[in-house]
């Protein structure tokens, strides 16, 4: 698109207009996602636990989110007395930055204004999101606080051994499509089929990888209430817990884009236009996690390094070797 | 002497080549002025993202994100969990003063200056002005030279890193 050819383009007032404005307006639209996204979570776990959930701020509750992210702004901003200050400070910025910029390899529709036309893409999206990890580990190590440090301990050990099986489950449907870019993965699935059948497999793997890798429910470990007051983000408050906050729902919307446009076809569907078909599967996926978190208990701290080693890991190497067989099998045959 | 910007087109990649160098050296003096073992391993952390940025510019997509995902990432934890599971508040004692200091400042200016002179002094051939492929095709052309070309090497090198893995591994486990 004619919108990131800005490296080989004059950098003109002009480009530098249209990139300033694509990015504002995608960081506008994402902060609207998350304050709903979080005001159908409190709503949908309420209504699953048979309460009213957020009903006083605007009709119906609506403007629940848009109150809480005030009263987060304006907030006084605490630095513990011995806690490391600048790291302290800068954490919760290194955690949020990449969650942001992850969102640019999502393709949202057929044409794609704001999407990276990027060869790589999948391999951009695991990069990036391994950045997170630096900034929940600093924070934790910054606060100078037991709780926090081994919260951050604990999601930093299992977010990398969760993205080993995530990045080995995804490696089935770069098989299937022959290409790392999402948007020909898309178009792979409109000439073939969803890839959520022929990889299903791969697709349990990833659900319960990107599960464990967003640190949500039955994987919250990191952030266990009972055992470690609140993990990482203990000592935060305001508008640098906000970004924790908002970095982690991030991940939550692209993780369920990326399960979209990978198993179920992104933005291609019968008769609605593009857009919404992609609207629909995503907020499926998002439904879906909240859904879990109503439902699931916690798993134990001692089940949860073998499950990703012993039998997520074994598992994506076996799709991966009977993807590439079959491949191999109906292309000779 | 020409103008040794002659030649030089100003547009988004140029920019961004200068800043991220920038970004780069500073991560790097950072590394060697910080004192606390935390802050080093960050700085390196910053000196590893900045060259990914550079071999975006370069073409070289897939090695950039694999910087990224290897370097940045992976080592960079790996770095802070050994810091944190040892002495996390290590602290480096200040340097001495030094005479010979002045002496190895000297000879660090005057190798500068000869890579500068002999870089300036050297007839470069001019790039061509496209990528021997497209930047579409990278991934593609990556895998066909190493899994036809480079083969036995390439595994080798996978065996290597299974036999380190195995003794780490041997190492590590308790007596008995």
């Amino acid at each position: 698109m004619p919108f990131f050819q800005w490296v080989n383009d004059a950098l003109t007032w002009g480009t530098l207009f249209r990139m300033l404005l694509g990015g504002i307006i995608v960081l506008l639209f994402l902060l609207g996602v998350v304050a709903y996204m979080l005001y159908f979570e409190r709503k949908i776990i309420g209504w699953m636990q048979l309460r009213i959930g957020p009903n006083r701020v605007g009709p119906l509750g609506l403007f629940q989110s848009i109150a809480d992210v005030l009263k987060l702004l304006a907030k006084e901003d605490i630095v513990p007395a011995q806690a490391d200050r600048p790291l302290f400070l800068i954490a919760p910025i290194i955690a949020f930055v990449p969650s942001f910029v992850v969102i640019a390899a999502i393709p949202w529709t057929a044409s794609h204004p704001f999407t990276a036309d990027i060869s790589v893409a999948l391999l951009y999206y695991l990069a990036l999101s391994s950045i997170t990890i630096l900034g929940i580990m600093l924070g934790g190590w910054a606060s100078n606080n037991k709780y926090s440090l081994l919260g951050g301990m604990r999601s930093a050990a299992q977010m990398i051994s969760y993205e080993i099986p995530l990045g080995m489950s995804l490696l089935g449907v770069i098989l299937m499509a022959g290409s790392l870019n999402i948007v020909d993965i898309v178009e792979a699935q409109r000439r073939f089929m969803w890839f959520i059948i022929p990889q299903f497999l791969g697709f349990c793997v990833f659900i319960v990888a990107a599960t464990a890798e967003l640190n949500r429910t039955p994987f919250d470990l990191p952030e266990a209430e009972s055992e470690l007051v609140a993990g990482y983000h203990t000592e935060y408050s305001g508008f640098r817990f906000a970004f924790y906050m908002l970095a982690e729902y991030l991940y939550v919307f692209a993780i369920s884009c990326l399960g979209a446009a990978l198993f179920f076809g992104g933005w291609s569907g019968p008769l609605l236009p593009g857009w919404l078909w992609f609207a629909i599967k995503v907020s499926a996926f998002i439904f879906f996690f909240f859904w879990l978190r109503a439902t699931m208990p916690r798993i134990r701290v001692d089940q949860l390094m073998t499950f990703s080693w012993k039998v997520l890991l074994p598992l994506a190497l076996v799709n991966i070797v009977l993807t590439s067989v079959i491949k191999y099998w109906v292309n000779a045959g | 002497m020409s103008n040794p910007f002659a030649g030089w087109v100003w547009n988004g990649g140029t920019i961004a080549f200068f800043l991220i160098s920038l970004v780069v050296v500073f991560a790097a003096v950072m590394l060697l002025q910080f004192r606390k073992v935390m802050y080093m391993a960050l700085s390196i952390g910053l000196v590893f993202l900045g060259m990914a940025g550079l071999y975006i510019l370069l073409n070289a997509d897939f090695l950039a994100f694999a910087q990224i995902l290897i370097y940045a990432g992976a080592i960079t934890i790996l770095m802070l969990f050994a810091v944190m599971l040892t002495r996390h508040d290590e602290v480096e004692d200040p340097p001495l003063r030094d005479p010979k200091k002045w002496l190895t400042a000297l000879g660090c200016l005057a190798l500068g200056a000869a890579m500068l002179w002999t870089i300036r002094n050297t007839p470069w051939s001019s790039p061509p002005a496209q990528p021997p492929w497209p930047v579409q095709k990278n991934v593609a052309a990556i895998a066909e030279t190493l899994f036809t070309g480079y083969a036995v090497p390439f595994e080798l090198v996978s065996v290597l890193l299974t036999v380190a893995l195995v003794g780490a591994v041997i190492l590590a486990r308790k007596e008995g």
